[in-house]
């Protein structure tokens, strides 16, 4: 009688695998587009004002007649690097939690409980949005905005890392490998962090990394609507809230015209006429979903077996 | 003896038709640990020889688990160590591993801890009291049978084959390989814990009460288990427990660990009949 030693192995699934590939695409293209993202945008061009993506390919034109390629670009440059590096923040404060409660250090788990009850009542939105009112206009950025959401949305994540490590068997399992042989850093960076806790922190870093960039996205958004100045960004790079709210007026207008004179009509007005923008409402509702399947996709690659 | 000492008594029975004069693997003597606020352990004295079953015995905080771990040199308390001497005759001859470590705090244990990680998983394996606390729950048996076997010294030629007679010992089936521990049931959980033990040949195993958390029946079958395994492979068992009627049945020889409260009556004086 023997064993397959290849299959003791039992690594992910199939779809864990594709959803890693999917992930990782996803994010290539994140940061192939945030790398090439263009400083300024061009100039106006008159000929192709409110350009339909058969008329300026791939995603059409604004109402100024700038290709929404550059906005797709722009957008991605302003969300990759901060959103990124609130996604590993959550992810460390995550791991930092875990391993406390599996070194059963009394006071570091008080303290990180405290921490975690003081920042977890702040009402996040209205925090991110002093911190945005305090940074001074001249270095606008989303950033500080990301670094104070990661804060407030690491003891969520805290709490859950530290569970999945408490059912691990706490200080026990450490005990019990060292009483194996293990190193300390090879205990705690692989047989927890690695083997244990990763799906956990993979899922909460995708999380945050997504809600950062949707957090970007409503703030301009909201700035455009009110003709204010963005708090995540300076005034010349433009953001995926912008076709959102171009193609946003065009839907509403589709809306009333379908109500009130019916399809045919609708449709005329709100998708086929010279000023119809609702390619870029599904533009950049196209790139909101891909955000979403990107910060699934890593939370499906990563989930536990 | 002052208040908060533990005391030791040590009865020697014979419960094998193995020669008293085998090997003696382990050797502590005389072990004294201690916090700021009170002694843990003092004058505590083990020694293991090969091919004997040692028990460990004594009530919940009379400092067993804590003497198995010094046996094994995991410490991790301040300032610890004050007294006693820790010899692997087998293994390292008449080396004090203690020695430099008396009275050093954590940086002491600490360094001792790496001195003798070869010695851990090796010489001398742990099997834990809770059975999920030796399971990794992100990897299935067999590669932790794997990652087991691969501290021996020679490779075994059939690493599949290998996996499978160590399950089969503990009465486990080989498809438990492919097995994650969540998959396992508790009195299988606690036999690929004891699989994981003695996986790397060790000369000597330390078993911290085996049959915690175990129904009556699977406390008696595991640890019968435990026995004929270690006889089997030759493995010399020190035995954690406050069982005694598993000791009574099971050990060769039987170390006692009393509290203050059990060696001394409501008077301070020592009760009769206790060392």
């Amino acid at each position: 009688m023997s064993v397959d030693v290849q299959k003791v192995r039992r690594t992910g699934s199939a779809w864990n695998t594709a959803w890693l590939i999917i992930g990782l695409l996803l994010l290539a293209a994140f940061v192939a587009a945030a790398v090439s993202a263009p400083e300024r945008l061009p100039s106006p061009d008159m000929d192709h004002l409110f350009a339909k993506p058969w008329e300026v390919p791939p995603f059409g034109a604004d109402t100024k007649g700038i290709s929404l390629v550059h906005y797709v670009l722009q957008g991605a440059g302003i969300v990759l690097g901060p959103s990124a590096l609130a996604g590993v923040m959550v992810m460390i404060f995550s791991a930092f939690a875990g391993l406390a409660r599996c070194a059963g250090v009394t006071w570091l788990d008080t303290v990180l409980q405290v921490f975690s009850e003081i920042a977890g009542a702040l009402p996040r939105m209205v925090v991110v949005l002093v911190v945005a009112f305090v940074v001074p206009k001249e270095y606008v950025s989303l950033y500080p905005l990301a670094i104070a959401w990661a804060i407030l949305a690491a003891p969520g994540a805290m709490d859950e890392a530290a569970a999945a490590a408490g059912r691990l068997g706490g200080a026990r399992f450490v005990e019990a490998l060292r009483a194996h042989g293990f190193s300390l850093t090879r205990i705690y960076l692989y047989h927890i962090t690695w083997l244990n806790l990763r799906s956990v922190l993979v899922r909460q870093g995708a999380e945050v990394l997504m809600q950062v960039v949707f957090l970007e996205i409503a703030l301009s958004y909201l700035a455009d609507f009110k003709r204010q100045p963005a708090l995540t960004r300076p005034e010349l790079i433009k953001s995926w809230a912008s076709p959102l709210y171009d193609g946003f007026q065009s839907a509403v207008l589709f809306g009333e015209t379908l109500f009130k004179e019916g399809f045919g009509k609708a449709w005329e007005v709100g998708v086929t006429s010279d000023m119809a923008m609702l390619h870029a409402l599904v533009l950049g509702l196209v790139l909101v979903a891909l955000v979403a399947l990107m910060a699934q996709a890593f939370r499906l690659a990563a989930r536990q077996r | 003896m002052s208040d908060g000492e533990t005391k030791l008594h040590v009865e020697t029975g014979v419960k094998t038709e193995r020669s008293a004069e085998s090997e003696l693997l382990l050797d502590l003597q005389d072990l004294c640990i201690v916090t700021p606020a009170r002694t843990l352990v003092d004058g505590v004295c083990i020694q293991v020889r090969s091919g004997r079953c040692t028990a460990v015995i004594g009530h919940s905080g009379s400092g067993k688990s804590l003497s198995a771990r010094a046996c094994m040199a995991v410490l991790d308390v301040d300032p610890g160590i004050v007294r006693g001497t820790l010899r692997f005759p087998a293994f390292s001859g008449d080396k004090d591993w203690f020695d430099g470590v008396r009275g050093g705090g954590m940086r002491a244990q600490r360094r001792l801890l790496r001195q003798t990680r070869t010695l851990r998983g090796k010489y001398v394996t742990y099997s834990p009291q809770s059975a999920s606390s030796a399971l990794n729950p992100g990897r299935t048996l067999g590669w932790q049978l794997k990652m087991a076997i691969g501290r021996r010294d020679q490779a075994p030629a059939d690493l599949g084959q290998e996996i499978a007679a160590i399950l089969e010992r503990v009465g486990l089936p080989p498809r438990a390989a492919a097995s994650l521990p969540s998959e396992l049931s508790g009195g299988m959980a606690q036999r690929a814990a004891l699989a994981i033990a003695i996986a790397p040949k060790p000369p000597l195993l330390i078993a911290d009460e085996p049959e915690t958390g175990l129904d009556p029946v699977l406390r008696r079958v595991v640890t019968e288990l435990m026995i004929n395994v270690a006889q089997e492979t030759n493995v010399a068992l020190m035995l954690i427990s406050h069982n005694m009627e598993t000791v009574e049945r099971v050990a060769d020889e039987v170390v006692r660990l009393y509290q203050p409260s059990d060696t001394h009556d409501s008077f301070g004086n020592p009760k009769e009949g206790v060392a």
